[in-house]
Parts: C-alpha cells; structure tokens; sequence
C-alpha cells in the first residue's frame, strides 16, 4: 500500500531528473585530505539509476567522508563528482536528501513541524501540496499519533524516523543516508529496510553508508571500501562468490578482499 | 533576502516559543537585571546618566550570548550541516538567523527599556521611535557579532569564553566606566574599532542630548557597516566543517 503510493508520487518527478545523466553519480579518481591525513584516495565510482548502493567499511575507510562530498558539504582536494549529471550545488541539493548520521532534528519543534521545515527549505511553495505531503510522511513513518509530539521526547528509533521524514519529504531521485540503522532494533531495521526498497522500486537512488553486513545484504550493488579506496565493488552475490566460497558471508568476503588488496572481475 | 529566510526566522522563533523555561528567562532575566541597576544606583541624575549605556551593553551582552549559543547548538546536533545540504544559501541561513534572534535581542531590550522609563522614571530625550531604531541596529551588530564567534567554537565552554574576551573589552572601552577622550592614546585607538562604542556614544546623543538619527550619521553608519560586514563574513566562514 505505503510502495504504490511512493511510487505514485516519484515516478514522474524521478523520470525528468535521471534524463540529463546515465547514471546517478559518477565519480573520477576523488581525493580529498584532513590537514595531512588522506582520507580519500584516488576513488572512483559509478552508481546506475535507481538501485540502493552500499558503501561500506569500517570506522574511518572514509564513508562519511564520501557522503558528505557528494553532499556538497566538503570540496574535493582533486577530481570530480556528479550527481544526476552535475557537480554538487545548492541548484542541485533540490534533487537530492541527505539523512546525516546524527538525527539532526529541532528537538524543540514537533515531529510535523519538522517536517513541514523541511518540506519549505526543499522548495515545495505550494501550501496544499506541503500540507498534504507532511501528512503522507508522516503516516509512511508511522508516527501519526506522535505528530504534535516534540521530538525532544520521541525515542532515539522514532527520531531515525523522523530524521527520514525530513530527507525523503521533498521527493528526492537521489537520496543519501548515512548510517541510517545504526542504533536501531531488528524490527525497525526491516521497517526501515522496508521504506528503501519501496523508494528503489520507485526509481529512488539510495546511497547507504554502512558498517553492518546485515544493511550490506539488502542492497543491490556495494562498494568496500578501506583508507579511503575502493577495494571491492560489486551485488552482494558477486561479491561473495568472488572469495571461490559459495557460502562465504559477506563479513568473509570482505576479509578476504582486505588480504587480496584488489577489486574483483564483477565491477560493473 | 528569500523566502528561505523568513522560513528559518519563523522557525527559530516557533522553536523558542515552544520551549516555555527559555522563553521565562528571556523575559525574567532583563528584569531582574533593569531592577538591579535601579536599585544599586539611588541617585536619579546618576541613573539617568549612566542608564542609555547600561542598555547598550545589555543590547550587546543579551544578543552575542543568545545567538552565539543557539548557533553553536545548531552546529553541535548536525541541523547545521543538514541545511547546508539543501538549496538554502548561506547567506539565507545567517539572515534567518539574524532576523530570528533580533527579535528576541529586541523584545529583551524593551523589556528593559520600558520598565526603567515607567517603573524606574528614568527620563530621556529625543524621540522614542529613533531611539529604538537605533537599538535595533545595535541589536543586530550583536547578533551578528554572536553567529561570527561561534564559528570559532566547538562545545559552549569554548563559547563562553568569548564573552571576557569579545564583550567585556568593550565595556571598559566604551565610555561607559570612564570618558574615552581621557584614556590613553593606544586605547582611543582601540575603542575606534569596537563597535559598543559607536553604540554607546550614539544613544546617549539620542537620549541625553535629544539628537536625531540623522545627527548621529557617523554612529548609525559605523554600526549598520559592522553588521553588515560581520554577516557577510560570518556566512563565508559557515562552511567550517570538523572531521567526520
């Protein structure tokens, strides 16, 4: 019900903003430093339209980093991003969410004015439109009854849900989560798996940072990622069977492709 | 200015608006301190003196805390970083801010402002609608002042470390505690560049000798230049990002 309705609303909007670019990002031989420490090395990617990318590594391999420069929050020390066809840019932020890894709410303000702020910043003038809109997310989040409720005392789960609410208010084609489940329990983690691949069959590109391989196996491509380099990219599949172990967990398989030190044949 | 603007002025005023202990204290706060000041200083004509200085440095003091603080928290939760994220400019988010916080630099200065005329009967000169323009311009230089220095600040005891060093320097510069022409030169030097001092010297014109806005061009513009410098520089330094 919730994915027909997401799918209703996106398609349209998601068709006009992917027809400038073949892919939704596309990254040349990225670098960028911290004073004297590289954090990212020379990386390069590629994201096809509409799928949910992983990015995952442990703390530090540069994950946050790497969000935060497609964001546009961050310039690149040398070479390029696009997103959608173009270089980062407040024009373009109107295209794209960004849940940071932080909540990063106003606890003051209730779950609906959170929201409704959002939804102004990203542009949606239209007063019905926003209203209606605020109401839909909210509902798709699941916390109707905590609409008037400050979100100074909602839990840290239904912040998370909150705090997604707000990136996904304004229809995005491309949207950026960094570490969106961490600190959340089992069932909150399908819920919210279960929001992101109902955005993906919309045509919703999602970028997911991540250090558990548990959101690793729900995503359809994934890059490793280790001192701020791509070591392996891959589907989860690929990756796995790259190791010559069938039954190779994807924590095995990125063990192994640290000790290897190199990228697999299944790049796209 | 764009309708980003005013979206992030009406949300910081909802936000204060909702958290009722804050919002007591802005308007307590002023009080107790206009009390203090009546109280400790028995004499009328002394009172009447020292009191349009008093209120620029309150204007000063209130607006750099408030705004200084709130903009350090925004950067502390990420809400920040989100709407640098967005298709916001930084100049709207620094406005947004500006505008926001001077209404509660303002409603604190009226607090103050109208308790010591009618409850104190402090009396004035020149007219009451230039004297609260001119506090709106000091106001502004203040919440300018508060959004530039917490660009400097990590956590809000490194902010309240501003406070003796942005704001009591000017106190002692001002002429509030003695008459700048009488300290020596390389402190008539510095005073110049302090903005209280144009603030102080410009409302005891309006009040003490019932002067004109216009009579006092030097001090509307050295202050309206500084706030305007300041919230420039302060949305060039808003990208200012820590490791993460």
């Amino acid at each position: 019900m919730t994915g027909a309705i997401i799918r209703r609303y996106l398609k349209i909007h998601i068709a006009e903003a992917y027809l400038a670019a073949d892919s939704a990002i596309a990254i040349r031989n990225l670098t960028f430093n911290y004073g004297r420490l590289k954090v990212i090395d020379g990386l390069s990617l590629e994201v096809p339209p509409g799928t949910s990318f992983g990015l995952l590594g442990p703390n530090g391999s540069g994950k946050t980093t790497l969000i935060r420069l497609m964001v546009g929050l961050l310039k690149p020390a040398g070479g390029t991003i696009h997103c959608l066809g173009q270089p980062p840019s407040p024009a373009r932020a109107r295209s794209t969410g960004y849940m940071p890894q932080l909540p990063a709410l106003y606890q003051e303000l209730s779950v609906e004015q959170n929201i409704e702020f959002f939804a102004r910043i990203y542009g949606m003038k239209n007063k019905l439109q926003r209203v209606q809109r605020v109401e839909e997310v909210i509902k798709l989040i699941d916390l109707w009854s905590r609409r008037k409720t400050s979100v100074l005392k909602l839990s840290g789960g239904m912040k998370q849900r909150v705090s997604l609410g707000c990136a996904i208010v304004h229809r995005p084609p491309l949207l950026f989560l960094d570490e969106p489940t961490v600190g959340l329990d089992p069932e909150l983690r399908a819920h919210f798996w279960g929001h992101f691949e109902n955005l993906t069959s919309a045509g919703t590109t999602l970028i997911i940072s991540s250090h558990t391989m548990d959101d690793a196996a729900h995503c359809k491509q994934l890059v490793f990622l280790r001192q701020g380099r791509v070591i392996a990219q891959g589907s989860p599949a690929e990756l796995q069977s790259a190791t010559g172990n069938c039954n190779a967990s994807l924590e095995e398989a990125f063990l192994y492709f640290i000790h290897k030190g190199e990228a697999p044949a299944g790049d796209d | 200015m764009t309708t980003s603007t005013f979206t992030i002025a009406g949300r910081i005023i909802r936000q204060l608006v909702r958290d009722r202990r804050t919002l007591a204290l802005l308007v307590l706060v002023p009080l107790v301190i206009a009390s203090l000041v009546g109280v400790s200083i028995p004499d009328k004509q002394t009172l009447d003196y020292i009191f349009p200085a008093i209120l620029a440095v309150l204007i000063l003091f209130f607006g750099f805390l408030l705004t200084g603080i709130s903009f350090l928290r925004e950067r502390s939760q990420g809400t920040l970083e989100r709407l640098l994220a967005s298709p916001v400019s930084r100049l709207d988010i620094v406005g947004g801010y500006l505008l926001g916080f001077l209404l509660f630099a303002l409603l604190q200065t009226l607090i103050i402002f109208f308790y010591m005329v009618y409850v104190l009967d402090i009396t004035y000169r020149g007219e009451l609608w230039q004297i609260l323009v001119f506090q709106v311009l000091i106001g502004a230089g203040a919440v300018c002042l508060g959004t530039f220095f917490s660009v400097f600040a990590r956590n809000e005891f490194q902010m309240m470390q501003f406070i003796p060093l942005v704001i009591v320097p000017q106190i002692f510069l001002c002429g509030l505690l003695w008459p700048v022409a009488q300290m020596p030169d390389y402190l008539q030097w510095a005073a110049r560049f302090l903005p209280l001092t144009y603030g102080v010297d410009g409302i005891r014109a309006l009040m003490l000798e019932g002067q004109s806005l216009a009579d006092i061009g030097k001090e509307v513009g050295v202050l309206g230049a500084f706030a305007a410098a300041l919230l420039i520089l302060a949305s060039l330094t808003l990208r200012r990002s820590s490791p993460g």
